[in-house]
């Protein structure tokens, strides 16, 4: 690398940030020692460093004293780092020679109960943000042509319900539809929970206006042969019979829904006797079943039973999670029977009961309808056998003292929940979206960031990522298709530029940054007839993992270079002189140098009494007015460490007298 | 291995508990109950088993017995399923299973029914009482419609019928409770150490006493004697001494016209202390003060509103034979008074009366097992 030119002229801003840090970190004495580093021209305290005259403080100095970069010296960065960026840019210096040093939450609010020690750790740690800026250099964000485009991959419910808002907001859609239907799985659904819709209907409605926006073109039978690109600027290959259409997108939004989970054969009797059916099934069941009387088979049902979390819930087997949407269905499935033929009698055979939020009251009522509700624990399933023509179910119900009780039954519908499709390994590979342990797709964070994946562009929406009722599908799905919009609204993305850069020159190809890096953001390029590795800006998210395995030390990462990261080192170690003034003499005093490592301020307290005579911990406590607990715990501490050691008991035998240790 | 019958709880229904399928088997139930212990659990198991048909478990348990239905379960009821109210539609239905002639099932179930055989029964009484008085105006009048003969046997047929449902329904019952159960602990206590703790609960209700203790309870201010336990003991031992100098009374063959006869002071207290509990008891149901008085049915007015007349009626004769009137409106208190105390005593084995033989039987079953001290 070349010798880069250094700033020379720093400006240091220290925040007392009205007591969260002054109240422990003597904030006068670090202004007063940084003064003298190195680069810095300008070292001063301010009361709040975010408030307005404070920034225009800053601006005036950057102006006034010809500054080339500013240290601030306060809170987290994760508070105000774009609030300083924006102030170094307004000054006329560039944003990314401003460096934060945290000396609140990593400094003052943790070492509160040592100030002294405090403030020379605020001392290194403004230290090494000082070398850190000097070694700085003036950065661009990247910009990223944006396409007013969206693939969204599914006409299900969130896909469709997702795209006409996208439409609407302006966006071209495209959804790539697998089947020769759009619908999902709803289309095939009757009478759903709460409002009784059927699922057919709201498909109906949902495609109806999909069709009428001139923004959404729907394909359907179309298969995803390849994606390639990143944020702004995505090609997706599609074909269809025999063509292939390539589709240019600003970003693709994932809404390809579930599979319902299929029992195995001779699972509770499924596929061995006829009367045992899923819960899907059963729902077409009802909703084909004439007025009568309910029918399986042309055969009169009198009696039902549910057997819930089949499939789901196995802590040994292969589906650990619970599928949420369930319980709630099959309660109110059987809800619905009790209106139509009340006389049926009914059984749930279930693990728990989780019709959670509003279908709480569905559970109400289909106890009040006097369904019969037997619990089960996974260790003792319930066994359904075949006796002559009817189905008998035993099952150890746990509510009532797990006595074995049997019935007859029917018809048996085993309560299944959602899987992840079998194709959902064929996307993920095309899309580079990872899978979670449940094998439906990962979001970056659960509670934060739940409709996004690390590949930048490319987001979920509805039952790909997991379990969840219409409501909740609708919600992701329309969630993503906001923070998508907020990203293709702009003609141009800007993005970071803390991403790894590539010394050409050094560069020999060897291949091992680019089988290291997780997003594939590294390729080979022919470069002046030379093969060197070539980061993707767009897809690269600066975390680092290539720069330490090249072994021509050809890459580093903006921001974290070796010069800024070494000149860090530096700073921090360095040893501080503090000056003390003592409270009753007049002259100073001078203590021991303090380094970084040196002894907290009990243990100086402890040494200096031990200094005038041998003690014991209670006699240590009364002396230096402490918590005996308190004395002991430093004391031992000391005594591992070989600066004090035990000399012997005392008259009553209860306590050891402790001395300094001879060095 | 034991079959659900899911028929039984629609039958159970008949007897009272209109909503005790709501249940969720939270247990808040048997957790706020006083009277239970480590192996003495009720109601919730109760209504498990009554889910599932479980009809033998329910008719063989003492614990059913214990319940002094104060109602706190079915104030703590989330889901407002009335367990209180079903323990007692659970003893109905043990009582109307323990007489062999099926009389009780239809008083139970069917109101019309009740009142049907009630006012038959009063109308038999009234001809039998006449059947005793032949030479009284009336009396001669009637036995030109019916033979004196048939109206006399059919009363004392009426009479033993009772006699021998009880008994036979006590027979029933020992036998079903003797039957090991979840409260034997293995070493039965003494016959005799048994019967004393029978007695104590008559004698004081202490168990009755822990009940409704809460702090948000209703009787937390108020005092003993308007307390449910105090009502009931008032009820109970009202009729108990009015009984004795009844049975002194017709021993002796001496109706004494003075008040301050022994037999006589008894009474008089006694019927004292019955018009206050019935008064009481009466008034809370009407105003439903607390959840335990919110469901009555027909069985549990004609109890109450027959003793209360029994005593209103005692007293107006008392006063009337201490001031020697004979008007002819004493004579048809006289009538009312007898025919109503026959009743009771009649309808004794097919009622809520039964209760008065069966709990302390139970009880006595209960103390001989369980190592409870009271």
């Amino acid at each position: 690398m070349e010798e880069k030119q250094k700033k020379q002229r720093i400006g240091v801003y220290i925040c007392h940030c009205g007591g969260n840090i002054s109240d422990y970190v003597d904030v006068a004495k670090v202004k007063d020692l940084v003064k003298s580093e190195d680069g810095v021209i300008v070292s001063k305290n301010v009361m709040f460093a975010c408030a307005d005259s404070n920034q225009k403080e800053m601006i005036r100095d950057i102006q006034d004293e010809n500054l080339d970069a500013i240290v601030v010296a306060s809170c987290s960065p994760k508070l105000h780092l774009h609030t300083f960026r924006n102030v170094a840019m307004r000054g006329g210096i560039n944003a990314y020679n401003y460096t934060q040093v945290n000396i609140r939450e990593q400094c003052s609010w943790a070492h509160s109960d040592t100030p002294t020690e405090a403030t020379l750790k605020a001392i290194g740690l403004i230290r090494a943000g000082i070398t850190r800026v000097a070694n700085s250099e003036a950065l661009e964000t990247i910009d990223v042509s944006s396409t007013r485009a969206v693939v969204v991959i599914g006409a299900g419910v969130s896909g469709m319900r997702a795209a006409i808002d996208l439409a609407k907001m302006g966006n071209q859609v495209y959804i790539v539809e697998k089947e020769n239907q759009a619908g999902g799985n709803i289309s095939q659904w009757g009478e759903l929970f709460v409002s009784g819709q059927k699922g057919k209907d709201i498909v109906e409605e949902l495609l109806r206006r999909v069709k009428a926006h001139t923004g959404i073109t729907l394909f359907t039978n179309a298969l995803i042969e390849k994606v390639s690109g990143s944020l702004g600027n995505f090609n997706t290959e599609v074909r269809i019979g025999d063509e292939i259409l390539n589709l240019k997108s600003g970003a693709i939004l994932v809404a390809t829904g579930f599979d319902p989970y299929q029992p195995a054969d001779g699972m509770f009797g499924y596929k061995q006797y006829p009367a045992v059916i899923t819960l899907p099934e059963f729902k077409s069941m009802i909703d084909q079943n004439p007025e009568e009387c309910l029918m399986i088979r042309n055969r009169r049902v009198t009696s039902i039973t549910y057997i819930y979390c089949v499939g789901m819930r196995e802590t040994k087997g292969d589906n650990k999670y619970c599928s949420r949407v369930c319980c709630t269905s099959a309660i109110h499935n059987s809800i619905r029977v009790h209106e139509k033929f009340s006389s049926i009698n009914v059984y749930h055979v279930y693990r728990d009961m989780r019709t959670y939020g509003k279908q709480e009251i569905l559970y109400e009522q289909a106890s009040k309808n006097g369904d019969i509700f037997l619990r089960y624990d996974e260790k003792m399933p319930p066994v359904v056998e075949q006796i002559g023509g009817k189905l008998i179910v035993k099952v150890n119900d746990e509510l009532t003292r797990k006595q074995e009780f049997e019935f007859e039954t029917d018809l048996v519908v085993l309560v299944t929940g959602m899987v992840p499709r079998k194709d959902s390994p064929y996307l993920a590979g095309k899309l580079k979206i990872p899978v979670g342990n449940d094998k439906f797709y990962n979001e970056i964070h659960p509670k934060l960031r739940p409709v996004e994946t690390v590949i930048n562009g490319v987001f979920l929406g509805g039952a790909c990522q997991g379990p969840k009722n219409i409501s909740e599908s609708v919600q992701s799905s329309l969630s993503a298709a906001v923070k998508i919009n907020a990203l293709t609204k702009n003609p141009k993305i800007q993005l970071e530029p803390i991403i790894a850069r590539i010394n050409f020159e050094a560069c020999i190809w060897c291949g091992k940054c680019a089988e290291v890096c997780e997003y594939d953001a590294i390729h080979p390029l022919e470069m002046h007839g030379k093969t060197v590795a070539s980061v993707n800006e767009a897809t690269c998210k600066g975390c680092g993992i290539c720069a330490p395995v090249c072994p021509a030390d050809a890459i580093d990462i903006a921001q974290y270079t070796n010069a800024e990261i070494e000149g860090m080192i530096d700073g921090f170690v360095q040893i501080v002189e503090l000056k003390k003034e003592g409270e009753r003499a007049a002259s100073e005093e001078v203590t021991a140098v303090a380094g970084m490592k040196d002894m907290p301020q009990i243990w100086r307290r402890i040494s200096a009494s031990l200094d005038n005579g041998t003690k014991t911990i209670p006699a240590l406590a009364r002396e230096l007015e402490l918590n005996p607990q308190l004395v002991t715990y430093h004391l031992m501490t000391m005594n591992k460490y070989s600066i004090v050691e035990a000399d012997g008991l005392d008259d009553k035998d209860e306590y050891y007298f402790y001395k300094l240790k001879k060095q | 291995m034991a079959r659900i019958d899911p028929e039984f709880k629609s039958e159970i229904k008949k007897y009272g508990a209109k909503d005790f399928t709501a249940c969720f088997n939270c247990g808040n139930c048997t957790a706020i109950c006083s009277l239970t212990e480590k192996q003495v659990n009720f109601p919730r198991i109760f209504i498990r088993q009554g889910i599932l048909g479980q009809k033998e478990e329910i008719l063989k348990s003492k614990e059913l017995w214990l319940c002094y239905a104060c109602g706190d379960c079915s104030e703590t009821c989330p889901r407002q399923a009335g367990p209180g109210d079903y323990m007692a539609a659970l003893r109905r239905y043990a009582i109307a299973g323990y007489e062999p002639t099926g009389i009780t099932k239809l008083i139970f179930k069917s109101n019309p029914v009740f009142i049907v055989v009630t006012t038959l029964l009063s109308i038999i009484l009234g001809l039998f009482l006449f059947t005793l008085k032949t030479d009284h105006v009336v009396s001669r009048w009637l036995f030109d419609l019916f033979p004196y003969a048939v109206i006399h046997a059919m009363g004392l047929v009426i009479f033993s019928l009772t006699g021998v449902s009880i008994v036979w329904g006590v027979g029933k019952m020992s036998i079903r409770l003797s039957k090991k159960s979840t409260v034997a602990t293995g070493k039965k206590n003494g016959i005799w150490n048994a019967i004393q703790k029978v007695i104590l609960e008559f004698s004081t209700m202490n168990r009755y006493k822990t009940c409704e203790k809460e702090d948000d309870s209703y009787w937390k201010e108020k005092s003993a004697a308007v307390q449910p336990w105090f009502i009931h003991w008032s009820i109970m031992w009202g009729f108990l001494g009015l009984l004795l100098a009844t049975v002194l009374d017709f021993m002796l063959k001496d109706p004494s016209t003075s008040i301050w006869w022994p037999a006589r002071v008894l009474g008089t207290i006694s019927g004292l202390f019955l018009i206050y509990g019935t008064s009481f008891a009466i008034r809370y149901r009407m105003n439903k003060v607390t959840m335990a008085y919110a469901e009555t049915r027909l069985a549990d007015w004609v109890f109450l509103w027959f003793l209360w007349i029994a005593g209103i009626t005692g007293f107006w004769l008392e006063v009337s034979v201490a001031f020697g009137a004979n008007y002819l409106i004493n004579h048809v208190i006289f009538l009312v008074h007898t025919i109503i105390s026959m009743e009771l005593v009649l309808l004794f084995s097919f009622s809520k009366f039964a209760h008065a033989v069966y709990r302390p039987l139970a009880l006595f079953f209960y103390f001989r097992e369980s190592q409870a001290k009271n």
